[in-house]
């Protein structure tokens, strides 16, 4: 069994598009400080932003549990909202179900799932329509680092 | 740990601990602990925030003294081509280059064909450039230093081709040296500064190799000498003439400006970004993994690029104006130029000559459990100081200082709010009442 060595949760509030990726900034900033390999930084903030992102636009809010164990660093993130009734579809790059009005503001274009699975080693989604979604995704750390 | 040449003095005498300082740093490398300000080496960019708001003018940008130029058998000043903008119109660049003589400088290298040849480079770096996008601009130093304290990710995203200055110190050492029959060693190429930040990428490259510079001088520095001489030099009869076969190339004034290399660069993605703390919000935003179809970045420190540059004299506005009327009076392209430039490419060596790495930061030491032990150390001191950011303690906010605490560089007392004895010590210090 792994061992915690840090928990941090994070509310993330629905369609507030000014604040969203604030989370993932303080992700990145406590990442940093902890001096992590610039390339593990960078996944991991490209999966918290999609992951926040995603709740920000479709969810009626949620929370971000941000997780460093002696074995790896993860995005656990659950929402209440319309879940996804397809996993597999959404996974497709360039499928999404935004609104014209998210496209204009430059989201919703279909990469938000396909980024998070390129950018982790790992990636769980449970979905129950018209319940919400978790997903959990993040990078295996070295042992010996 | 390594020691850091940095581009500033602090004067203690001058100092007064106003704080200012400390409040502008973008990297927050300044603390004022004992009412004088002191710089953390390894956190410090160079980019000269601290410079412009301190009020008693203790901090000074470290140029080199006309005095240690004079030292060598012969002087080439290399202006950057901002200095051309600074003059009243009837000082023409013939003027300026006799002023820069009569200074004392055996020669004056103007970087029109190191220009085209960078930017030549530039577009070859791009079209075979396989890695993450966007690429961004190297010529600022403040850039490059920022990348590599607070992006370290970013550092293979800068654009790995030396500065026009750069070549043209290699270039002139090997064609004065030859035509004069002198040692490389004897000649002396001083860059002719916008800022201090060219300065400190001249005594200490970022990326840690030697540069091929000698030193500069701020622009304001020879600004009097130049205006002086040229107003006795007026009789220079076709200055125009000489202007033009001084500077050859309009693209000379497009390198130091935003927007300088979008016409080289026409076929691609580009964005010019100015100032520092919008560069800051554009970098983290490339960081959560946004603006993906971008492929350059120009960036500039200083607001509307080097032309604003904290040693010019003229401001911002003014100089762009001028140069870009003398732009509008020199030929796109110069025959012999063009010649110049093709013969060079192949010979030269454009490319940066060692690859810029992070730079390691205090605090980053110990293994993963001992850093996530320090981060909630840092974190339960943070919650109980006041969260005001006044700075009394000397860190320029709670957060710094929880940080400081946390590493054993700073204690509790040092908060106003837990100790008697600080507020003593702090009025001591800035009304002068011994309590």
């Amino acid at each position: 069994m792994a061992e915690e060595l840090l928990k941090k949760t994070f509310t993330i509030f629905p369609r507030n598009f000014d604040k969203a990726g604030e989370n993932s900034t303080e992700i990145k900033t406590l990442l940093k400080s902890l001096n992590f390999d610039p390339d593990i930084i960078r996944r991991l903030v490209v999966v918290a932003f999609e992951a926040e992102m995603n709740v920000v636009m479709y969810a009626n809010g949620g929370e971000m549990d941000f997780v460093i164990t002696d074995e790896d660093i993860r995005i656990d993130i659950r929402d209440e909202g319309p879940g996804i009734p397809d996993i597999q579809q959404a996974m497709q790059e360039g499928y999404s179900t935004a609104t014209d009005e998210m496209r204009e503001m430059g989201f919703g274009f279909g990469m938000g799932l396909p980024n998070i699975k390129r950018h982790s080693d790992f990636l769980n989604i449970e979905s129950q329509v018209g319940k919400g979604t978790t997903v959990s995704a993040g990078i295996r750390l070295n042992p010996d680092a | 740990m390594r020691e850091w040449t940095h581009s500033f003095k602090i004067d203690r005498e001058k100092c007064s601990g106003s704080l200012a300082c400390m409040r502008s740093c973008p990297t927050q490398a300044i603390r004022v602990r004992s009412g004088k300000a002191e710089f953390l080496p390894e956190l410090c960019i160079d980019c000269g925030a601290c410079l412009k708001v301190c009020p008693t003018g203790a901090i000074s940008a470290a140029t080199r003294s006309l005095k240690e130029v004079w030292k060598f058998k012969y002087k080439v000043a290399v202006p950057s081509p901002v200095l051309f903008g600074q003059f009243p119109a009837n000082i023409s660049p013939a003027h300026i280059v006799e002023g820069l003589k009569s200074m004392g400088f055996d020669a004056v290298w103007i970087i029109a064909a190191e220009i085209e040849l960078v930017n030549r480079a530039i577009r070859d770096y791009m079209q075979t450039w396989k890695g993450r996008r966007p690429l961004i601009s190297s010529s600022c130093p403040v850039i490059v230093r920022l990348i590599q304290v607070a992006y370290p990710g970013g550092v293979e995203q800068l654009l790995h081709v030396e500065p026009p200055r750069e070549l043209a110190g290699r270039e002139l050492k090997r064609k004065y040296s030859e035509e004069l029959g002198i040692p490389k060693e004897e000649i002396a190429a001083i860059y002719v500064t916008s800022c201090q930040a060219k300065t400190i990428s001249i005594i200490e490259p970022a990326e840690g190799v030697k540069s091929d510079l000698d030193g500069a001088i701020g622009i304001a520095d020879v600004y009097n000498g130049i205006l002086t001489a040229a107003q006795s030099h007026k009789e220079i009869s076709n200055h125009k003439v000489l202007s033009r076969d001084l500077l050859r190339s309009g693209s000379l004034f497009q390198w130091d400006m935003s927007e300088g290399q979008r016409r080289n660069l026409q076929d691609y993605n580009y964005m010019s970004v100015t100032g520092l703390s919008n560069i800051i919000r554009v970098f983290d935003d490339i960081e959560k993994g946004k603006l993906r179809n971008l492929d350059f970045l120009e960036c500039y420190a200083c607001w509307g690029g080097c032309i604003n540059g904290n040693l010019t004299v003229d401001n911002l506005y003014i100089t762009r104006s001028k140069l870009q009327r003398l732009m509008a009076e020199l030929p796109e392209k110069d025959p012999r130029l063009e010649e110049e430039v093709a013969r060079r490419f192949t010979c030269n060596e454009l490319y940066a000559k060692a690859p810029i790495r992070p730079r390691s930061i205090k605090g980053d030491m110990g293994d993963l459990k001992e850093r996530i032990k320090r981060i909630k150390e840092a974190e339960a001191v943070l919650a109980d100081l006041p969260g005001l950011n006044c700075g009394l303690c000397g860190a320029p906010n709670c957060k710094t200082q929880a940080k400081d605490i946390a590493a054993g560089d700073a204690q509790k007392s040092d908060c106003v709010f837990y100790s008697k004895d600080r507020l003593d010590r702090l009025r001591e210090i800035y009304l002068k009442k011994k309590i």
